[in-house]
């Protein structure tokens, strides 16, 4: 007759394999087989899972461990129990009096196991110690049995713990590797598209642009019209490419930014004054409100990121509605924020935005141009002046873009009051290594 | 005004042709490949050269240090042509001793102009 099999051993088995603990160093297993071995007094001890080929085992020289894999009728009386399983003397214990291990190698006469449990329950294995002879494990010899389990199966889980993160850290680096080899090949992929773009975009623009001029004769006039809505699509492309490339460069930071101190306002004034054609043309006004400060920027490039963030304001904007762009302090950083109230950007959509190639809406490609580089443009723009960008925006309630840089550090003044003109000049040298002055000489 | 557009492009070449000839009243000779640049320039001695840099085989840079190993075609002003918008990529050429660079795209009603302010620093 065959012992009682734990519900749960199929399940057991499962989890050993897939832990694929068993193949870690085993010097933990192999000193807590020493330590029951010692305890309990017995010649041969032993941590068996439920895997009938892997054991850790401690035993006397003449015992043949092939013979003690033979035990395996006690192991599983032993794991499917929930307390230590005890034969003191197996020639006494009709259960084992005619079992093959008892009655040839390894001649086992006593045994007792404790149940390998873990956290949640599951029966793992057994930690058990055998004789050849009948003994007594009494009370004090069984508890340190299933003190030893328990660390055993502490180191078991403990392994697996550590397995996991193992292969959660390869996983995620292979992922990091594979990410960037694809954001690599994506770039180069770009940058040469876009070189070749420029070629065939030559024949195509040069030859538009004679045509329109009249160089190559008068044309009828639907025939200007034609070449009119052509040479219009041809600059469009050209834009198109151009800010494929820009973002390229941007991105992989080949452009150099030229941080000065400049004011921020004068920044925001200019690029207002360049949109508002265009937002007189929807009778959308601009509002700005905030104080001059100055930050440390490349002029031209932070003008790019305000006329972008307004163009798509006034472009979002309903009929005769109102952008207002604001100036305020953060920290050492000094934000710019423009707010329109058209329809909102949901929430979903706003973590996209500052992507390559992303629109508020896809339906909009056919009703407003662009290509949706706008604002990765921005965003890279932002981030090469240390400076960080966002959005906020409830549907239906209209968006705010905002951008912080670092404020211009003031360059110190030294203030000098003439008093000594000897002292003076000996200070003068020494002090002023061209910073500005402020005297009252 | 003579001038040599090297380009293998034939395309591009046309318009630049156009360009310069037409709307810029310049006499114009075409090639297609370095090589035959260099035969060209030899022969006619042009104002300059407009040269592409991207092209198979011996390419811009190839073909401008040829001009410049010969006697004969050394002295000539070459203003590259570059779809290569970087700065970097023009601040290489003109350590090369390009006289400037038109960058692709370029402009067909305002080629010629661009070229002679180019020719005249």
């Amino acid at each position: 007759m065959f012992p009682p099999v734990p519900a749960n051993e199929s399940e057991a088995l499962a989890v050993i394999d897939r832990d694929a603990v068993l193949d870690a160093p085993s010097e933990p297993f192999d000193g807590l087989v020493r330590l029951a071995a010692t305890i309990c007094r017995a010649p041969i001890a032993q941590i068996t899972l439920a895997e009938t080929t892997r054991q850790w085992m401690s035993a006397a020289p003449d015992i043949p461990a092939q013979a003690i894999a033979r035990a395996s009728s006690f192991f599983a009386r032993a794991i499917g129990g929930d307390d230590v399983f005890v034969v003191e003397d197996a020639h006494a214990d009709s259960r084992f009096a005619r079992n093959p291990c008892v009655l040839g190698e390894p001649f086992i006469r006593s045994y007792a196991g404790a149940p390998l449990v873990s956290a949640d329950g599951r029966n793992l294995g057994t930690l058990c110690v055998m004789d050849t002879k009948p003994h007594r494990f009494d009370g004090e010899r069984q508890l340190a049995l299933v003190m030893l389990a328990r660390q055993a199966m502490m180191q078991l889980e403990l392994r697996q713990q550590v397995d996991e993160l193992r292969c959660r850290e390869a996983h995620s680096q292979s992922v990091a590797a594979s990410e960037h080899e694809v954001e690599r090949m994506k770039c180069d992929f770009i940058a040469t598209v876009s070189h070749e773009l420029r070629t065939p975009l030559t024949s195509i623009h040069g030859s538009l642009g004679l045509l329109a001029s009249g160089v190559m004769g008068e044309l009828p006039r639907e025939a200007k019209v034609m070449v009119s809505v052509a040479q219009r699509n041809s600059v469009r492309l050209l834009a198109l490419v151009n800010d494929i490339l820009d973002v390229d460069k941007l991105e992989s930071g080949k452009i150099e930014m030229h941080l000065v101190p400049t004011s921020l306002m004068a920044i925001i004034e200019r690029a207002i004054e360049m949109i508002r054609p265009l937002a007189a043309q929807d009778g959308v006004s601009i509002e700005v409100t905030g104080p001059h400060a100055q930050v440390r920027g490349d002029e031209a490039r932070l003008g790019q990121v305000v006329a972008n963030f307004l163009s798509n304001a006034v472009k979002y904007s309903p009929r005769d509605g109102i952008v207002s762009v604001s100036v305020g302090a953060v920290g050492e950083m000094l934000e710019v924020r423009v707010r329109d109230r058209g329809r909102g950007i949901g929430a979903d959509l706003q973590k996209k935005l500052f992507q390559r190639f992303q629109r508020a809406d896809s339906s909009d490609a056919r009703t407003r141009p662009g290509a949706g580089l706008g604002l990765a443009i921005c965003k890279a723009i932002v981030e090469q002046h240390g400076g960080t960008i966002g959005v906020e925006s409830c549907e239906g309630e209209g968006s705010a873009f905002w951008f912080r840089v670092p404020r211009a550090v003031e360059e110190p003044a030294v203030l000098l009051i003439r008093e000594d003109a000897a002292l003076l000049d000996a200070m003068t040298a020494e002090l002023l290594a061209g910073k500005p002055v402020r005297g009252n000489a | 005004v003579k001038a040599l557009v090297i380009d293998d492009e034939d395309d591009v070449r046309f318009v630049a042709q156009v360009s310069l000839g037409r709307v810029g009243g310049m006499t114009v000779s075409e090639a297609s490949t370095g090589s035959e640049g260099l035969d060209i320039a030899r022969r006619e001695r042009p104002d300059f050269i407009l040269l592409d840099m991207m092209m198979p085989g011996m390419d811009g840079a190839a073909t401008f240090l040829a001009l410049r190993a010969d006697e004969a075609t050394a002295a000539i002003p070459v203003v590259f042509l570059t779809a290569k918008a970087m700065l970097s990529e023009v601040r290489r050429l003109e350590a090369l001793g390009a006289k400037g660079v038109v960058l692709k795209p370029f402009n067909p009603m305002t080629l010629a102009d661009e070229i002679r302010t180019i020719l005249a620093t």
